[in-house]
């Protein structure tokens, strides 16, 4: 079948693009606040453009530029795309690899489940893919940027500001909760990242509590077992 | 652009581009460990839990202290998040109760 022009990808990213502006908005206000200028907020919003790790980010620049943490939990946050990454790879068998490579650089949780919602649409046809990711990819530079430029009029310590964040990173965690393992682990990542941030300089006791964390996610998995279904008995997600 | 901040940037880019790409290069003839498969689910959420729940006990300078404030403004949060499951909702509300807070006391 024919591939269809790159201007379809970009009429179905309608829908994202309207989720990523307002947050791409809320991402440059915050990083602002933060210290970084409009330039360094639309560079991180091009080349990282990964919404979870740049607010991430932005947190833990705010306690001081740490390196090896900061990479290190981006990384770690952003292994999840392997897994879809790996899924996208078998849609596209006919095509040479930077083809591939070029489409991936851009994959995100949204575009990526929304490419998923109608395989079809996507198998072999690499236009439609980059029109709908390059659009995505855009709306959250331009929102970033906006929201960077806005953010120089707000007072940082104003209007409840400082809790902005916080506020986030508590929606965005209790998204992930789909059971009762998820909740179990929330309690137990608390506890370690409490204990070990008392001890360990920086930020690393993200990065311990992350793999130590994981880990105990797959052990007790086998125990807990069908929980992993979700409480309402919903289709796992693999 | 300041310097130190560039080649942050471009580190978290590059380290993100490589779980983006991995795949393609390697995992055509070497398959993800299915334990490794499993553990990637549960980083997100160990990463932002070890984020959040310090902000409550510890302050700016890294020393044990209650965080009454931020403390009480989250169990709100926590529940409008995980019941109405909107990011900005759950922003606004967060500042909002903080904010009031510091008008009280």
């Amino acid at each position: 079948m024919e591939d269809p022009p790159v201007k379809n990808g970009m009429i179905d990213a309608l829908p994202i693009v309207l989720g990523y502006l307002p947050v791409g908005i809320a991402f440059g206000l915050l990083a602002r606040q933060a210290g970084l200028t409009p330039m360094e907020i639309g560079l991180m919003s091009l080349l990282v453009y990964a919404g979870a790790s740049q607010f991430i980010a932005v947190e833990m620049i705010l306690k001081g530029i740490q390196w090896a943490p900061i990479i290190i939990t981006t990384f770690l946050i952003n292994l999840r795309h392997l897994l879809m990454s790996s899924t996208l790879s078998l849609f596209f068998t006919r095509h040479r690899p930077w083809i591939l490579i070029l489409l991936s650089t851009q994959l995100t949780d949204e575009s990526f489940a929304m490419a998923m919602s109608n395989p079809a649409k996507i198998e072999n046809r690499p236009r439609y893919l980059f029109g709908l990711q390059g659009t995505s990819h855009l709306a959250w530079i331009t929102g970033s940027v906006l929201g960077a430029f806005f953010g120089r009029l707000i007072h940082p310590q104003s209007y409840g500001i400082p809790f902005a964040l916080p506020a986030l990173f508590i929606c965005l965690l209790m998204l992930q909760v789909h059971n009762l393992l998820h909740l179990s682990l929330i309690g137990m990542a608390g506890v370690l990242s409490l204990l070990f941030k008392s001890f360990l300089p920086g930020n690393w006791y993200i990065v311990l509590t992350a793999l130590i964390t994981s880990g105990l996610g797959v052990m007790m998995e086998k125990k807990m077992g069908p929980s992993r279904e979700g409480l309402k008995g919903g289709i796992g997600r693999d | 652009m300041r310097l130190n901040i560039f080649f942050l940037i471009l580190g978290m880019g590059i380290v993100t581009f490589l779980t983006r790409i991995s795949p393609m290069v390697v995992l055509t003839r070497w398959a993800l460990p299915e334990k490794i498969k499993r553990g990637l689910e549960y980083i997100p959420l160990s990463i932002l839990s070890s984020i959040v729940f310090p902000l409550f006990f510890f302050n700016g300078e890294g020393e044990i202290e209650i965080q009454l404030h931020p403390l009480l403004s989250s169990f709100p949060v926590f529940l409008f998040a995980w019941k109405v499951k909107s990011l900005w909702g759950s922003v606004l509300l967060g500042m909002l109760i903080y904010w009031g807070l510091g008008l009280i006391f």
